[in-house]
């Protein structure tokens, strides 16, 4: 490096990542090949978006058509009456179609929001764009095989679209055995689905493997591990699990599809096979990837809540190990999906072993509730979403307790309890998060600020169709809902209304905010560098940053949440310039 | 006095409204009145948690909002007695959670040795139970447009159902007894329950109608006699694992009545010596979630008609459905599909029907299909009506 002694850190600068590289072409071109890991993580940001368009269209048909199912109402005389003829007229025919219907949306639905969205949704969008820059680097460790990881991710969806358009699947997203192995034999959709999810998981090894190395190579000069940002430690523990976990599934589902194929007895009792086997291999993946969906998301959450309170975060150790412990424990746990289904013993160890859980995850909550503690809080769209996402999440922690108690479980298990208790972890934590996110970053991503007082309106539509939709599913589940049903006994109907129109309100909410965003790209105002007052080094870069993210690599020489030593007296920390003492360039040693 | 006022109000507060909220009613189950009292623990448990961490976030982001141009309080970010403090104290409470938990979840798992034992066989799409004598519930009621079969149960008595699958997994869930278990081919699973059954004054119970001695009705259903105005508790139960198709119709219903009428009614329903009838007892309890009587298409095709009729097959070829297409199908359903059908969603009921079951349902289809041979048609029956109660004779 040349030896300016005191260059700034804006001495050299390149273009923007976003800048035009000429004709439409050219840019198309670039996009494509490009292998910036900026570019990447938009790119993996609009195609997940579109995912989630898709499996929430899904998760609508199927509230639309709980709203008033084909059923039998014995009425005041004891008369049974056919009723819900809603979406035409009913027969017996169309009672079999209709649960066809049904069956393929709810797991189309299941599918598409677990393997292409959320999984895929926190380190692949904001993940890939904001590492890098937090960790001073100029790109993540592997940035071809970043490019490889979206292209597979692609492909995989593609696989799990082209089984849709072929009439969809009907086995759950779960796959479960020997039904998966049976049901429309002779037919590609299921096995083009089960390898859409095993294509998917390369994408996740690729990804987290990326994100490990970069962690452990490129940190800033002067970056400890203790100095790295919280969303650093979220996202380096999911990627932990990803690397680790996702080979069982793919294993798992190969041997599906291979039962399929030769009908050589792996899981269908009818051929010699286990079916619990496969639950246990099935779990086995799919319990630790609930932590590679939630960690990211907490460690969205950390970011925000330090940021917007402009206060150090309280215990920042204790919310680094906790996302350890959470990966670690995570993989001895699996089991408690199987309550059911396991021996007496097994499942008595595997309800000690999930309130492990328990404990990091309470503690990491304790400690972002501590951090708003004598803090300087602005209220805005990133910080209301941190907000929600303390409130539905609790919900979504405290409503396992009943789950992971054996007693409470076997009448729980595989009801609407379950279903309300996933969706408040799974979309009132990491989807609430990645939208709180997804604003707290756009600035840096795009450069351009977004109309805060809508942001915050869409964000209270989003909360209350988000408890509208899911609480009501609470009372359902113990009332004796199971899930998975196209239709119910006249009881539930009530619930079930109110259900739909919770979602319908969670759907203007979503379009509420799709507007802010898209006027914010075409008549945003300017972003400047730093518009929250955040001290790690992201903030430094350009809005949005140049093409090499930095002039100068960084030196750090503050940690990521110094507020109480490092930003001077009555600061304002809208459009705070981060002082060169704090973050010296290389250049200047 | 006061203090018992006190206590009724606390009590009808916490084991009234929220309880009918969250869990309908009591359980009528001593084990189901534990995990009933397990969840409202848990609920108010986590009430008081969420309120304690929801207020302290409301208060302190409206106390520290930023106000331009002042600076945050300085406070210190880590206090070690305070983080041992917040972790051990929860941990302490998941213990006692874990083992009451624990202990509600043996005892609703391991069964008395002196229970009845009856067996459970769940296949696509229905619940089919054994008495201890062999016999079959011939009741059925309607969910949807299919009938459930209805299974009556002695109150008070400890019942095992020993239960297996025939095809895929299924999950036998009574809510009310709040008990679950997963239903796996090739294992044998159990649960038990002992209810308490019908009482006075209860809301839950209910009275069967009055059938009078001598009625054509009676004549017909002897067994409907013994129930004649007693009083019963119905609670549903529910496939928990999906299976499919018609997993939200595979449901069946338990009625609980006295021991003695129980005895009764366990007597009373023998086989019906009429094949037809047998048959259409069948039909009612096995075959109604996917086949129909009116002509109209199901998940299979209706039987109106179909016996006698020659079916085209997926391989182009043409069958008669005659008795031993029939035998083949209830067995082989995959062997020889008929064209439109293809999804072959049916599935064996080899061991799930006798053959004199068999044989009556191919009587009961004779019966309702104009393509029947004539002769075999029972005496003054008419072939699209139901089956008549007169009774060939058949030894």
């Amino acid at each position: 490096m040349s030896a300016h002694t005191h260059a700034t850190p804006h001495a050299h600068h390149g273009g923007s990542y976003l800048e035009s590289k000429g004709s439409f072409w050219t840019n198309v071109i670039d996009w494509a090949t490009t292998v910036d890991h900026k570019k990447i993580g938009v790119m993996y940001l609009f195609a997940i978006l579109f995912m989630f368009f898709l499996g929430g269209v899904a998760a609508l048909a199927v509230r639309l058509e709980l709203l008033d199912p084909v059923r039998a109402v014995t009425d005041g005389a004891g008369k049974v009456m056919i009723t819900g003829q809603l979406f035409g007229a009913a027969d017996a025919n169309s009672i079999a179609s209709g649960n066809d219907t049904y069956n393929v949306l709810f797991t189309l639905h299941g599918a598409i929001m677990v393997f292409m969205v959320i999984v895929p949704s926190v380190p692949g969008s904001l993940g890939n764009f904001v590492l890098p820059l937090m960790l001073g680097a100029k790109d993540v460790a592997f940035p071809r095989v970043n490019l490889l990881s979206w292209y597979i991710y692609v492909v995989g969806s593609i696989f799990a679209v082209t089984s849709i358009i072929l009439g969809g699947v009907d086995t759950g997203w779960t796959f479960y055995t020997p039904y998966s192995t049976t049901t429309a034999l002779g037919e590609p959709k299921v096995v083009l689905m089960v390898l859409g999810a095993f294509i998917l998981g390369f994408a996740s090894i690729l990804t987290g493997l990326n994100f490990i190395v970069t962690v452990h190579k490129l940190r800033a000069p002067g970056m400890g591990w203790f100095d790295m940002p919280l969303f650093v430690w979220g996202i380096y523990s999911s990627a932990i699990i990803q690397v680790l976990a996702t080979p069982v599934i793919g294993i798992t589902l190969l041997l599906l599809a291979f039962e399929r194929f030769t009908r050589i007895g792996i899981f269908d009792p009818a051929l010699g096979g286990d079916p619990v086997l496969f639950q246990h291999f099935f779990w086995f993946y799919s319990h630790p990837v609930v932590y590679v969906m939630i960690l990211p998301g907490m460690a969205i959450i950390s970011e925000l809540i330090g940021v917007h309170s402009h206060k150090k975060i309280f215990g920042y150790r204790a919310v680094a190990f906790a996302s350890l412990g959470i990966a670690g424990v995570s993989f001895i746990v699996w089991g408690h999906h199987m309550f059911t289904s396991m021996s007496e013993v097994a499942s008595t160890i595997f309800s000690g072993l999930t309130f492990l859980v328990a404990i990091p995850t309470a503690v990491k909550v304790f400690n972002w509730i501590g951090t708003l503690y004598k803090g300087s809080i602005s209220l805005n769209t990133p910080m209301l979403y941190a907000l929600i996402f303390l409130f539905t999440f609790s919900i979504g922690g405290l409503t396992g307790l009943p789950l992971g108690t054996l007693s409470t479980d076997l009448h729980l298990h595989d009801t609407y309890f379950v279903v309300a208790h996933f969706h408040y972890v799974m979309m009132g934590g990491t989807i609430m998060a990645m939208i709180g996110g997804i604003h707290h970053w756009w600035p840096k991503m795009f450069g351009k600020m977004y109309n805060e007082r809508w942001g915050m309106i869409g964000a209270i539509v989003v909360f209350i169709g988000f408890n509208v939709t899911f609480f009501t599913q609470f009372f359902m589940g113990t009332r004796g809902m199971p899930r998975r049903y196209a239709s119910y006994v006249q009881e539930f109907q009530i619930w079930h209304q109110v259900s739909t129109i919770g979602s319908l309100i969670l759907l203007v909410g979503f379009l509420i905010h799709l507007f802010v965003l898209v006027q914010s790209l075409l008549a945003g105002r300017k972003a400047p560098k730093n518009p929250w007052g955040g001290l790690t080094l992201e903030w430094l870069a350009d809005s949005p940053p140049e093409e090499h993210n930095f002039a100068h690599e960084p030196i750090v020489q503050c940690g990521p949440y110094d507020y109480d030593t490092h930003v001077p007296h009555h600061w304002d920390p809208k459009d705070y310039q981060i002082p060169e003492e704090n973050l010296r360039t290389t250049a200047a040693h | 006095m006061h203090t018992g006022l006190f206590q009724n109000a606390s009590t009808t507060l916490a084991d009234g409204f929220w309880r009918d909220l969250w869990l309908r009613s009591p359980s009528p189950t001593e084990n189901g009145r534990e995990t009933d009292s397990m969840f409202m623990f848990l609920w108010w448990f986590c009430v008081a948690w969420f309120v304690l961490l929801m207020a302290l976030m409301v208060y302190w982001v409206i106390k520290y909002r930023r106000r331009p141009g002042t600076d945050a309080v300085q406070s210190p970010s880590h206090n070690t007695p305070l983080e041992v403090i917040w972790t051990v104290v929860p941990s302490l409470m998941l213990v006692y959670i874990f083992f009451r938990g624990f202990w509600g979840y043996i005892d609703k798992i391991v069964s008395p040795g002196d229970a009845v034992e009856m067996q459970v066989i769940g296949s696509k799409w229905s619940w089919d139970l054994r008495y201890p004598n062999g016999m079959q519930s011939p009741m059925t009621d309607k969910i949807g447009f299919n009938d459930i079969p209805v299974f009556y149960m002695p109150a008070k008595t400890n019942i095992r159902l020993k239960m297996q699958s025939s095809d895929v997994l299924h999950a036998f869930w009574v809510p009310d007894f709040r008990i679950k278990q997963d239903v796996v081919p090739n294992r044998y699973m159990t649960v038990w329950f002992n209810a308490e059954g019908p009482k006075d004054g209860d809301p839950g119970t209910k009275k069967h109608p009055s059938v009078v001695a001598g009625s054509e009705e009676a004549k017909k259903h002897p067994e409907l006699l013994v129930l004649s105005g007693k009083p019963y508790t119905q609670h549903y139960v529910f496939c928990a694992e999906y299976c499919g198709q018609q997993h939200s119709e595979m449901a069946a219903l338990i009625r609980v009545v006295s021991e003695d009428v129980y005895k009764d009614w366990l007597e009373k329903i023998g086989t019906p010596s009429d094949p037809i009838e047998l048959g259409k007892r069948v039909f009612k309890t096995k075959c109604a979630s996917c086949h129909t009587l009116d002509g109209s298409r199901s998940t299979g095709p209706s039987w109106l008609d179909m016996y006698g009729r020659t079916e085209t097959l997926t391989d182009g070829t043409t069958v008669v459905v005659d008795d031993a297409y029939i035998l083949e199908s209830i067995f082989e359903p995959a062997k020889k599909i008929v064209k439109t059908y293809e999804n072959g969603n049916m599935t064996s009921f080899r061991g799930l029907v006798s053959p004199d079951q068999v044989q009556g349902l191919i009587a009961f289809m004779k019966s309702i299909s104009q393509h029947a041979p004539k002769t075999e048609v029972p005496a003054g029956g008419t072939p699209a009506e139901a089956p008549k109660t007169e009774t060939p004779p058949t030894k």
